[in-house]
């Protein structure tokens, strides 16, 4: 299988099934060099088993892949001293502290002594450890033993990272510093892929997303083309300095652009779901021109990229009830 | 560093703790102090072959020590037990090591500690005991294959049993359980000879019976010709258990 230069991972028509279950159902995708590519799909998916076959921890059943430039299948330890885990599950040395379990980390990665102290210090104060260093592995919070495994795992070069889930049990600011830290290892040169269930972080770190359901690629693209082209129709809420107007709400609602049209009893706003908020606000305008009428307020909400995932998901499992996928 | 080195080093750093191998020194010399003392006065001396005769502490002293080989195999699958638990199997799989490797490096730690164990009771039991020796090369070869052999069938055991088994708490148990069959059906306590038909017959199969009477062979200069036979049967038994091992870890579900 040819890889491009710039290519890091290539999969073609990947499967693994577990008996009758078809867990990871002919997967293809590549990733370039630094970028981080996410992989979101529900609970079930397929994605830690796409991890798993990716890191030659589980066999695949048919399908080929090559990280690296290494062909999954024959050279699975070349591949696996080049990249770095960071597991959904816990992963610790349950008899060591912090400091003691990375160094011991390095140590099995055969990183030097001295690099190891250096490295050591710079996560520690990275992801914010010094409070914890010297505690017990056993004796950590879920979130501190989570910070320890994504901070464990930079103790060692690697060209490609896995992390599934990583910022589960974090609280925002340490996610956010946790993320910023793995943009600022993607600039200088790691790839990194990426599964969640937080979709605002997969938009803020992501250069591409595959969503992924019931084992299968439904799609991939960019955060900003998913939200545009699978995000749900938008809302635009506006209030008449009037009050109310018969013939603006007769009019907005037989317009085409519009899906729908109500009005907020409450707080006297018109609301008007639409797919075509460009071609809507300004028809707003020249209606109530028209009618005399002025606008006191006018907003849009935004798409975000867990309504193109939704939606996404959404119409797949509707297409496999009706049998309707594309085999 | 070499990379067998370096995963020993991690398997005895990260999952062995010092209290339970504390008491894993301490258990054999409770043996060979509480019950060798108490039954040195009623039990007289006798022969334990080449025309050696020994006093029944020095019998059981030769046994206890084979007894942290056994401690030494329990340690084996509670290394694994710890790794799956801990969710650093797993991990370590995923990095540049081979299942192999690892597994290897397991059996490695464990010939350490019970190796090692072995020495230090022997060091410490031994010299209190009173006991001269006149040690000769081929006693010395004896003695370490039947340490080497016997940690090495122990420990394998311990691997597998810890594969087969849902829980760590189990694993413990029927282990504990299996060891003790293991004990009393072999020739730690008294000579498998004079035992009764059921024990005699089940010593035969036992690899503790073979360990204990190859070392106590090789330390009292008591070799007779069943010794090289002996120490083929705990080859193929410790050789036998460890491809069983390999095969059961090869069944891990990841």
């Amino acid at each position: 299988m040819l890889m491009a230069p710039d290519q890091v991972v290539r999969v073609d028509e990947l499967s693994r099934h577990f008996g009758d279950k078809i867990a990871v159902d002919r997967v293809s995708f590549d990733i370039a060099r630094s970028e981080v590519f996410g992989f979101l799909g529900p609970n079930g998916a397929g994605k830690t088993t796409t991890i798993k076959m990716l890191t030659t921890l589980l066999p695949s059943t048919s399908g080929r892949a090559t990280v690296l430039g290494h062909d999954l299948k024959t050279e699975g330890r070349k591949i696996r001293a080049q990249i770095g885990v960071v597991q959904q599950q816990d992963s610790f040395d349950q008899g060591l502290n912090v400091e003691t379990s990375m160094d011991l980390y390095g140590l099995i990665w055969n990183v030097p002594k001295a690099e190891r102290r250096r490295r050591i210090d710079e996560l520690i104060g990275h992801f914010e450890m010094q409070e914890f260093r010297k505690m017990p592995t056993v004796d950590l919070s879920a979130g501190q033993r989570r910070r320890l495994q994504v901070a464990r795992e930079f103790i060692h070069d690697m060209d490609l990272l896995f992390l599934d889930e990583p910022t589960v049990g974090l609280d925002p600011i340490v996610r956010r510093s946790v993320l910023d830290y793995l943009k600022e290892r993607v600039r200088q040169g790691l790839t990194i892929f990426f599964t969640t269930h937080i979709l605002e972080e997969a938009e803020y770190l992501c250069n591409r997303i595959a969503v992924i359901n019931q084992g299968r690629i439904v799609q991939i693209d960019t955060p900003e083309n998913l939200k545009r082209r699978f995000g749900s129709a938008k809302a635009v809420e506006f209030k008449l300095l009037q009050g109310t107007s018969s013939e603006m709400a007769s009019a907005l609602s037989s317009s085409a652009s519009v899906s729908r049209f109500g009005r907020d009893e409450g707080s006297g706003a018109y609301r008007v779901t639409t797919t075509r908020p460009e071609s809507v606000i300004p028809e707003i305008y020249r209606l109530a021109d028209r009618l005399n009428l002025t606008v006191s307020s006018i907003y849009i909400s935004e798409t975000t990229l867990e309504d193109a995932f939704i939606n996404l998901v959404t119409e797949d499992e509707k297409a496999v009830a009706n049998g309707g996928r594309a085999s | 560093m070499n990379i067998y080195l370096r995963l020993v080093y991690r398997n005895i750093r990260a999952n062995l703790d010092r209290a339970s191998l504390f008491f894993e020194l301490i258990f054999p010399l409770f043996f060979i102090f509480v019950q060798g003392f108490g039954l040195n006065g009623i039990v007289p001396p006798f022969d334990v072959g080449n025309g050696r005769v020994i006093s029944y502490s020095l019998f059981l002293a030769a046994g206890a020590v084979t007894l942290t080989v056994i401690n030494g195999g329990t340690n084996a699958g509670t290394q694994l037990w710890f790794d799956r638990k801990n969710g650093m199997f797993e991990q370590l799989l995923m990095g540049p090591f081979t299942r192999a490797q690892y597994i290897l490096s397991i059996i490695f730690a464990t010939l350490i500690i019970g190796v090692a164990g072995s020495l230090l009771v022997f060091g410490f039991a031994f010299p209190v005991l009173g006991a001269s020796f006149a040690p000769t090369w081929e006693g010395a070869l004896l003695i370490a294959g039947a340490l080497f052999l016997g940690t090495m069938f122990f420990g394998a055991f311990a691997i597998a049993l810890s594969v087969v088994l849902k829980s760590s708490e189990t694993f413990q148990i029927v282990s504990t359980f299996a060891f003790f069959i293991f004990l009393f059906t072999s020739s730690v306590f008294f000579p498998a000879s004079a035992a009764p038909s059921a024990i005699q017959a089940a010593s035969l199969a036992n690899p503790l019976t073979y360990t204990t009477d190859i070392f106590r062979a090789g330390l009292f200069n008591a070799v007779t010709p069943t010794v090289s036979l002996e120490l083929g049967v705990l080859a193929i038994e410790a050789v036998a258990m460890f491809v069983i091992a390999v095969f059961a870890f090869r069944r891990i579900r990841v």
